[in-house]
């Protein structure tokens, strides 16, 4: 068994820890993400509860990352109380379902200071070209 | 037991063991790592990890963002909740609530509707039968003649032939005329031998000379008596 259905064919404790969380599909070098609702204590690989979404990490020939979200199935499992892992809580900051998440600051920023970097770095070579 | 792992761990091609997972249909080669039991390697002994590097500021400002975001995440969690058990009990998707009157009215509705489609889609589906019947139609019409056509070179062709082997006929060799056949043939007898020199000259004949004389006589005479035996 290597697939299970989207819908979802994961058994699980009404009282159990859920999460909602990506199962990486895809193959070497061209990964692929379901955004899945399952057991927290479960192997990403078993049999899910419920699938809420897609996310393709790699930027397509328009420069986008696609992500797809069954909103409302998920608006329903974080009200029953699921956690998030934090990859799936960055990319619902940024779809606007919940607040922007920390990480997603943290990493805006050390961009910026590496872009500066070596803006810099370019910038002083060339003072040296021109010397 | 133990030993007995790690010798099968030793045998290349083994993968399921290598990758610890038998009974599961994914195998991942690339991560495999060795097993639980084994220790740390004798080259990475005293290998003290790199810490993370990370700055007072940025520290104070991550703690102020998380401490905003789980607020922040508390009240949306309790919006959601809230929301989840207002629509359990609003929903009607796992209780009935409808008479056997209005359950019968809904299916009717249902029906009506599904036959309005199916009319439209009928209607369609007339117009492109139609349609496809008469290009059909068309297309064997235009076969019909052409194999008409072809028939019809076909025995163009094979009278064509016909006439050509009856005109040949008159020239073959019967039982009639074997013994005049016979007699022409022996009185021109042809001679297809040549002979070629360096520079090309053709020799017609058995027996010509490279000057383009005749043969002498007795090959002359050898000739004859050969062609008539």
């Amino acid at each position: 068994m290597s697939l299970s259905p989207a819908s979802g064919i994961g058994r699980f404790y009404k009282h159990s820890a859920k999460i909602i969380r990506f199962v990486r599909l895809g193959c070497t070098n061209r990964p692929f993400y379901h955004i899945v609702v399952m057991e927290r204590r479960k192997n990403q690989h078993q049999p899910v509860i419920e699938q809420v979404g897609t996310y393709d990490p790699l930027p397509n020939e328009h420069n986008e990352r696609l992500v797809a979200l069954n909103t409302e199935r998920i608006r329903y499992w974080l009200g029953k109380g699921a956690h998030m892992s934090t990859p799936a809580a960055e990319l619902l900051g940024i779809s606007g379902i919940l607040p922007i998440h920390p990480r997603t600051y943290m990493t805006a920023w050390r961009n910026r200071q590496a872009a500066n970097a070596d803006q810099q770095r370019q910038e002083n070579a060339e003072g040296v070209a021109t010397q | 037991m133990l030993r007995a792992s790690c010798q099968l761990l030793s045998q290349p091609g083994v993968s399921a063991v290598k990758t610890g997972s038998t009974n599961f249909a994914l195998e991942f080669v690339r991560w495999r790592r060795k097993p639980r039991w084994l220790p740390v390697a004798k080259s990475k002994k005293f290998r003290v990890p790199e810490r993370k590097k990370q700055t007072e500021e940025e520290r104070v400002e991550l703690l102020r963002l998380h401490n905003i975001y789980k607020t922040q995440l508390r009240s949306v969690r309790q919006y959601l909740r809230e929301e989840t058990v207002r629509q359990q009990e609003t929903s009607t998707i796992d209780h009935i609530v409808f008479t056997p009157e209005q359950e019968e009215a809904a299916f009717q509705r249902c029906l009506e509707e599904n036959a309005a489609w199916n009319a439209t889609i009928a209607a369609e589906r007339e117009v492109r039968l139609k349609r496809e019947r008469e290009e059909k139609k068309a297309y064997v019409q235009e076969r019909l003649e052409a194999a008409l056509i072809r028939e019809e070179e076909r025995k163009e062709q094979a009278n064509e032939k016909v006439r050509r082997e009856k005109e040949l006929a008159k020239t073959f060799i019967s039982r009639e005329n074997l013994d005049v056949a016979i007699e022409t043939a022996l009185a021109n007898p042809v001679d297809y031998n040549f002979s070629i020199d360096l520079g090309g000259n053709i020799y017609r004949g058995r027996g010509t000379l490279p000057g383009g004389s005749e043969p002498p006589a007795e090959a002359q005479q050898q000739q004859k008596q050969a062609a008539s035996n």
